[in-house]
């Protein structure tokens, strides 16, 4: 009998997410758990109860219900002191938790000997991505933002030259490009902005190219950090950097119509990169999207969840549950990041989980377990990136160069040719000083035969290099020849041999020749 | 039939052979150019039997026929798999041929000196008759000659046999190494070089069978110590190889027809091992002198996860790309998976979205393996390109489906100049959107090399059967 596991309602306001849904519900019975559900815990991610009850999952009424019915909870926000004092003991909770600012929470879980799993501790290792909750929702923030800043912005993203005028495509500055920043540079280059990009790491300067965006370099010797070193975050960087970067900023802020900040340092207040005279000198109706705003925002004049509008008509959003906007996509991630955990946790596919503390992504998300505070984990085993090989500079080569480059390379291949040719001459004058005239005739219709086949065998087409074996097979029969000229001897061992070399050679004259055929009968056009 | 007109039926011979392979360049010319080489064979050997004094025909016909009948069964029954063994057994026949008609020249020379001697050199016909013509040197030309001719045919006939057995499966397909294999290698064609020189000072027969069996190990050992991955270029080798044999009878019998038509053949093999061998980044030496394995240690390790995928998944990014690419291997072939990967080239082309294949030169066990098994299951033969077609095209190529093949997508060819196969040209795969990755189990390639492929972000692994995966794919695919 497998273990259930529930989802309550989430409780804080304008919560709209659902850590279960009904398709994440049938992936976690297929590992033998059973799934409960508070009453419309799904309504405003787009999930009736009806939906649930489909797949096969038990629908009850109160929170209560699924706290003491489930043997496991998951949630998507960390549960309320109120909630906690509430719980049964002994139970498995899977949600965020933010140990390292909720110590608090942290010891009365742990007073209430639940094993807690945090979502949002699941290290960041390739291995743990299909987990990676912060990834997924900071993804769908990303998106969200650039619509965000569409919805209050007055223009087109795109430039076209209509009937009633020409219209400027927008310019979009995102700062910070994490898993949220390059989500928002791919939405936007896709709507057709100019997008420009921020970030402190230059090794993700390729990634930002490669979504369309342009990488805003900076003019600075300083050698730069790898990310490597931070598990793929970035890190405070020199005062010094900082201001170039701010330098680099105000002289961008009057052309850029939308800016979307996500810099986050972990542990660390939002730095501040947006400052108020950024602002002062932006356009009106531009539009600012901060979405560091939960922890102070990057821009100075960012109002948490809410949306300002500046003396110059500049639009501040300072919302924080951007995820929580787009409900039943983030649900569908969160509820199958959750959906993942569970799949490491029960190797077995028993229903039953077993919290490996050896695993490092399990030991890593494990914050109480058996009545002891499991937090902070131990650095994780493996690095959370390769180190990054530094870059080569590839030198362009001019026009001249690349002539006399080539020139080079012909001479060469001539030079070779030549060398060649002067070798073989010698070589067919030496053998001709010696041999008799019969062998010199043949020598040089097997001279000729070869070169004639180098020159008629290099046009042969890739595909048919197994026809063309088929069929050489059959044509280097014409040996045979030589046993049929053979057979008639007197002698009986001679016959005997051209006998069965006419055989064998027939063999492979008819077997050669029809394979090919079958072959070539094969290729289609379509 | 006159000398001369032999001879013309011969050069005719030759010229429709040159234009059955020039034919080659593309499909259709290839169907017509199959009959080039039918013709030019026949011409041939009607020819050669109209040759004055040679005989009653009618037990060569025989002959003819029973090795026919038995051909043609063979090409009939045999499956589009199992190309590989049937070229190499095929090329071991020609090495055999040429070893016996070898022997016979031998023979044949001793009975003509004989006659010489004997003063009844007016009464020998044919072969025989010619030798008694020739000179002190022209005699030492033809015992090399002979030798050559044997040397070669040996060495092809048992080397073609192991190939068999190895592209067959039934003998291990690991490369053997025998301790000083190379100084072996060596030691036999000194003994070769020992007994021939012996043949040629005093005629004695017993040397050329002595060169013969040495020849015949060489031939087995080499083969032998070559590993499963470089067999595209054994069979090339051979085939080469049955060329060159057929030329050394040439100048043996002093027949023109076989030295143009084994330069031909031997031409042929040889550009298509230089091919194979460019296709790996290996020189041809190194592949011939054996198998690869034991410099792992300078190989990057390989960071991450295999991420795994059903058949879901692998469906609903199908449905949503708009263009495919299928990389087949030799896994395809084992799996016998073209029909089913034909059906879903179908189905999705049907769909109005891009579905093309990319060949790597040395994918499968043959060179154009891959194409033959391809045209086989009816995937028309415009949508299958080759590596330098289609690699550029890899970054707009929404999804790149791995069937069976492993070295031949391994970025660390181009990354880790560690690796043993780096410089190797690979299909740039990992640069499409999504890459889904056929295979049994997680286990290295034949090659024994892990690939960083199966561990980048955007590749999926979809474990299974080849066959059965593609098939389970099909209903899902609308």
């Amino acid at each position: 009998m497998g273990m259930k596991i529930g989802a309550p309602k989430e409780t804080a306001p304008g919560e709209a997410r659902v850590a279960l849904t009904p398709e994440s519900a049938g992936r976690l019975q297929k590992l033998g758990y059973d799934c409960l559900v508070e009453s419309g815990a799904g309504a405003a991610a787009a999930f009736t109860d009806d939906a649930y009850r489909a797949a096969g999952v038990t629908v009850v009424d109160t929170a209560d219900d699924v706290w003491s019915g489930a043997d496991i909870i998951s949630m998507v926000r960390p549960p309320s002191l109120e909630q906690v004092e509430a719980a049964p003991e002994g139970k498995t909770l899977i949600t965020h938790i933010y140990p390292g600012q909720n110590e608090e929470l942290l010891g009365k879980l742990n007073e209430k000997k639940l094993t807690v799993m945090a979502m949002d501790m699941v290290p960041r290792i390739s291995r743990a991505q299909k987990m990676d909750a912060l990834s997924s929702m900071a993804n769908i923030a990303g998106y969200r933002a650039v619509i965000e800043a569409g919805n209050n912005f007055g223009r087109f993203f795109t430039g076209q030259v209509t009937a009633a005028g020409k219209v400027p495509p927008a310019k979009v500055l995102v700062v910070g490009a994490g898993v949220a920043g390059l989500a928002a540079i791919g939405t936007s280059t896709s709507l057709g902005a100019i997008t420009y990009a921020f970030d402190v790491r230059p090794e993700v300067a390729e990634q930002i190219e490669s979504m369309g965006a342009e990488f805003v370099y900076l003019d600075f010797e300083e050698e730069q950090t790898d990310g490597a070193e931070t598990g793929g975050y970035a890190k405070p960087s020199s005062p010094e950097f900082r201001d170039k970067q701010l330098a680099k900023f105000r002289e961008l802020a009057p052309e850029i119509d939308i800016v979307i900040t996500t810099a986050l340092i972990p542990g660390r207040d939002a730095p501040k990169l947006w400052t108020k005279d950024m602002v002062a000198a932006m356009k009106n109706g531009s539009v600012i999207v901060d979405l560091a705003a939960e922890r102070g925002g990057n821009c100075d004049l960012t109002v948490k969840d809410e949306r300002i509008v500046t003396d110059n008509g500049v639009v501040i959003i300072g919302y924080t549950d951007f995820a929580s906007r787009m409900a039943t996509q983030s649900s569908n991630l969160y509820s199958t990041n959750i959906r993942h955990l569970m799949d490491d946790l029960t190797p077995e596919k028993d229903g039953q989980p077993n919290v490996n503390m050896e695993d490092d992504v399990i030991r890593s998300a494990t914050v109480c377990h058996q009545g002891e505070i499991t937090f902070p984990p131990p650095p994780p085993k493996i690095n959370a990136i390769a180190k990054q090989a530094p870059k080569e500079k590839k030198v362009e080569e001019t026009p001249e160069q690349k002539a006399a480059r080539e020139a080079a390379e012909l001479k060469k291949s001539l030079d070779q040719t030549g060398q060649m040719l002067a070798i073989g001459g010698v070589v067919l004058l030496l053998i001709g000083s010696v041999a008799p005239v019969s062998f010199m005739q043949d020598l040089i219709v097997f001279v000729l035969a070869c070169f004639v086949g180098f020159y008629v065998i290099w046009g042969v087409a890739h595909s048919l290099h197994t026809p063309l074996m088929a069929i050489t097979n059959a044509v280097s029969s014409i040996i045979i020849v030589g046993a049929l000229l053979q057979i008639g001897s007197p002698d009986e061992t001679v016959g005997y041999l051209a006998a069965a070399s006419i055989l064998v050679a027939a063999v492979n004259i008819f077997g050669g020749f029809l394979v090919t055929r079958r072959m070539l009968a094969m290729f289609q056009k379509s | 039939m006159s000398i001369g007109l032999i001879t013309a039926a011969y050069v005719v011979a030759a010229i429709l052979f040159i234009l059955a392979l020039g034919g080659l360049s593309n499909q259709e010319k290839a169907k017509r150019a199959i009959w080039y080489g039918i013709t030019g064979m026949t011409l041939a050997i009607i020819a050669t039997l109209n040759t004055p004094g040679l005989g009653d025909p009618s037990m060569v016909i025989f002959l003819l026929a029973v090795g026919g009948i038995a051909g043609a069964y063979i090409a009939k029954q045999v499956e589009m798999t199992q190309m590989p063994e049937l070229v190499a057994g095929f090329h071991s026949l020609v090495g055999l041929a040429a070893v016996f008609i070898g022997f016979n020249a031998d023979i044949e020379m001793t009975r003509a000196l004989t006659a010489v001697d004997a003063g009844t050199a007016k009464e020998l016909t044919g072969f025989a008759a010619s030798i008694a013509k020739k000179t002190g040197v022209e005699l030492s030309i033809l015992k090399v000659e002979l030798l050559l001719g044997i040397f070669i045919g040996a060495v092809t006939f048992t080397g073609s046999i192991v190939a068999y057995g190895k592209l067959a499966g039934k003998i291990s397909s690991n490369a053997l190494t025998l301790p000083y294999r190379h100084q072996l290698n060596l030691a036999g064609i000194g003994l070769c070089l020992l007994f021939g020189y012996q043949y040629i000072e005093t005629g004695d027969p017993a040397n050329l069978i002595y060169v013969a069996i040495i020849s015949g190990a060489i031939g087995w050992h080499l083969i032998m110590a070559i590993g499963g991955a470089d067999m595209p270029v054994v069979v090339s080798m051979l085939n080469s190889y049955s060329g060159w044999a057929a030329a050394a009878i040439g100048f043996t019998l002093g027949n023109p027809l076989l030295i143009v038509v084994g330069a031909l053949v031997g031409a042929s093999g040889a550009i298509l091992s230089y091919i194979m061998c460019k296709g790996m980044n290996r020189s041809f030496v190194s592949v011939i002198l054996g198998g690869w394995g034991g410099e792992q240690s300078s190989a990057q390790e390989v960071e991450g996860e295999q991420i795994a995928i059903d058949t879901d998944g692998v469906a609903s990014a199908l449905n949503d790309a708009d263009s495919v690419v299928i990389v087949p291997g030799y896994g395809m072939a084992v799996a016998q998976a073209q029909a089913a990967v034909s059906e879903l080239t179908r189905k999705l082309r049907a769909k109005g979205k891009s579905v093309r294949f990319a060949i790597h030169p040395v994918a499968g066990r043959l060179p154009g393996h891959m194409n033959v098994l391809l045209a086989e299951a009816k995937v028309p033969y415009d949508i299958v390109l080759e590596m330098e077609e289609i690699n550029e095209d890899f970054p707009q190529t929404d999804v790149s489906i791995i069937i069976g093949a492993n070295d031949i997508v391994n970025p660390a060819a181009q990354d880790d100049p560690g690796s043993p196969i780096a410089g190797m040209p690979v299909l740039e795969v990992w640069k499409s959107r999504q890459v889904f990755i056929l295979k049994r189990g997680k286990g290295r390639g034949y090659s024994g090399i892990e690939n960083p492929l199966f561990f980048k972000e955007n590749s999926r692994m979809y474990y299974g059967d080849a066959k059965g995966s593609i098939e389970a794919l099909l209903p899902n695919v609308a």
